[in-house]
């Protein structure tokens, strides 16, 4: 945005996915009393206020629901697809899908990881049937 | 609860680039001040939501209304509902007599396009903005429910032809299933008609205590509430339990249950956004809220009319100036006074405002209102 000139940039606050032994991972937190996975830090676990242990989730989930937005986005341009993953018992993750961007993904897809995309967003693709 | 509405005041909505903010706070002061009768209030609160620093002070001081309690309040689509809420709470605990809601925004003169999530929140950061997340809701109810392009193209069907009646309204087009469909895609399975558009607007409402002898129109009940976490373990998209919490406790308060209320302005902000609302106020099944418009219950001369104003989707949304447009709109109703787009008979009215934005909460919040007898 154009107001922004002259002022440093904003801390990135995503949640940060790492390098694993099988690709990239959410690198994220559980809860030690009532197993809550989280993508974000805080003190203690926001639902119980248990003690939280770091966790790797990897990239390999379901897809709750995605869609294909066809409007720009101050410094994205259109079209980008983007979809909620519920990783596999982890928590649900907002990421981009691999590839240009054509058919949204149906709600119960499963996907994996398929790599960062320019902007450092974590890109889902679809597993093929005979992989799953 | 021992509030009236005394009086009520808009601008007209819309793409207003000449228009300032403090015009347009103006206008629909003076409205609500003559409609209510009085030309003093003992406390302002204000809703709007991208802010301008002294927004209210810089045009009320020069209708002679200063030095007095002036509170203003964000919270994204809900802002001046949330404004409302807290001038009733603060009447009904007897800290003033008769107080002024405001609700304004000027968002021609800060977007350009679809309103992107704000980008410190590491959703917005990651690209989602509105129509996106709004339509990940519909895409869930599409692959869940079955939920089809035709039911959710009647929602925008049904609300721009009763914006046709409301001469505030940005939109006064009558549109088709097949025009809605056939418009630009957005964000799957939202077409443009779908979306509402960017929008510069205010309102403003009077609230006092008991009048003699006036037209004032009572609140039975209004509820606040903000989103708790929305994840992993979230089966409902993300606002339906917020609404339907708050309803619950609005409900209660007033005692009253939606059977028995005769018309409502929800926030239709995108057609979905209508239909999840409507489920979660309990007037379909979670899954069954698409039939409501295409089968007529939810049209003006049905059985429960909804955004009979036209809704965002016609109206238009100014963010923080729309929770007090839906409640100006029922007071309308509630009085009769809503000429061509009048609710026959409406005795008891629903306002519903809920926004969001705040990644992996369940909307940042919701205000649920009962008006009438
Ligand atoms: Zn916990």
């Amino acid at each position: 945005m154009s107001g922004d000139r002259g002022l440093p940039p904003l801390p990135d606050s995503r949640p940060l996915i790492v390098p694993d032994s099988a690709g990239l991972a959410l690198a994220g937190w559980r809860c030690r009393d009532c197993a809550a996975p989280l993508a974000l830090d805080g003190p203690w676990c926001p639902r119980c206020r248990g003690p939280l242990d770091t966790e790797r989730f990897p990239l390999r989930g379901t897809v709750w629901a995605s869609t294909i937005l066809r409007v720009p986005l101050p410094g994205r341009p259109a079209p980008t697809a983007l979809a909620y993953v519920d990783l596999d018992g982890g928590p649900r993750l907002l990421g981009h899908l691999a590839g240009p961007p054509a058919e949204r993904l149906r709600a119960g897809t499963r996907v994996r990881g398929a790599g960062l995309s320019e902007h450092g967003d974590p890109l889902f693709e679809a597993i093929p049937e005979e992989a799953r | 609860m021992n509030v009236w509405v005394w009086g009520a005041g808009s601008s007209a909505f819309g793409k207003q680039p000449a228009e300032s903010t403090a015009s347009l706070v103006r206008l629909a002061v003076l409205e609500a001040l003559r409609d209510a009768e009085v030309d003093q209030v003992d406390a302002v609160y204000v809703g709007t939501c991208f802010g301008e620093p002294g927004v209210a002070q810089r045009t009320l001081h020069r209708l002679g209304i200063a030095g007095l309690p002036i509170t203003v309040l964000e919270n994204a689509c809900a802002s001046s509902t949330h404004a409302f809420h807290e001038a009733c709470a603060a009447l009904e605990a007897g800290r003033h007599r008769q107080v002024l809601v405001v609700g304004v925004e000027h968002l021609t003169s800060r977007f350009t396009g679809a309103l992107p999530v704000e980008r410190r929140d590491h959703e917005g950061r990651a690209g989602l903005g509105l129509p996106a997340l709004y339509a990940m809701s519909a895409a869930h109810y599409q692959d869940l429910f079955g939920l089809t392009d035709a039911e959710l193209a009647a929602v925008s069907v049904k609300n721009h032809a009763h914006g046709v009646h409301n001469d505030r309204a940005q939109h006064r087009r009558a549109v088709t299933a097949e025009e809605v469909l056939a418009s630009r895609m957005i964000a799957d399975p939202l077409t443009l008609l779908q979306c509402c558009a960017i929008s510069d607007g205010a309102a403003a409402v009077v609230v006092g205590d008991r009048r003699r002898g006036a037209r004032d129109v009572p609140v039975l009940a209004t509820a606040f509430g903000t989103g708790a976490a929305w994840g992993h373990d979230s089966p409902r998209v993300w606002g339906f339990d917020l609404v339907a919490q708050t309803a619950a406790r609005a409900y209660q308060a007033a005692g009253v249950g939606i059977g028995d209320v005769d018309v409502l302005e929800v926030h239709d902000a995108f057609t979905i956004g209508e239909i999840v609302t409507l489920e979660a106020l309990g007037m379909a099944p979670e899954g069954a809220g698409g039939r409501l418009a295409l089968d007529g219950h939810t049209v003006l001369g049905g059985p429960q009319p909804v955004n009979p104003s036209g809704g965002l989707l016609s109206r238009g949304h100014p963010l923080g100036a729309t929770g007090v447009a839906q409640i100006f709109e029922i007071v309308r109703q509630l009085r009769g006074q809503a000429g061509p787009r009048q609710v026959a008979g409406a005795r008891i009215g629903l306002v519903e405002t809920m926004g969001g934005g705040a990644g992996g909460v369940d909307g940042n919040a919701c205000v649920v209102c009962l008006l009438g007898a």
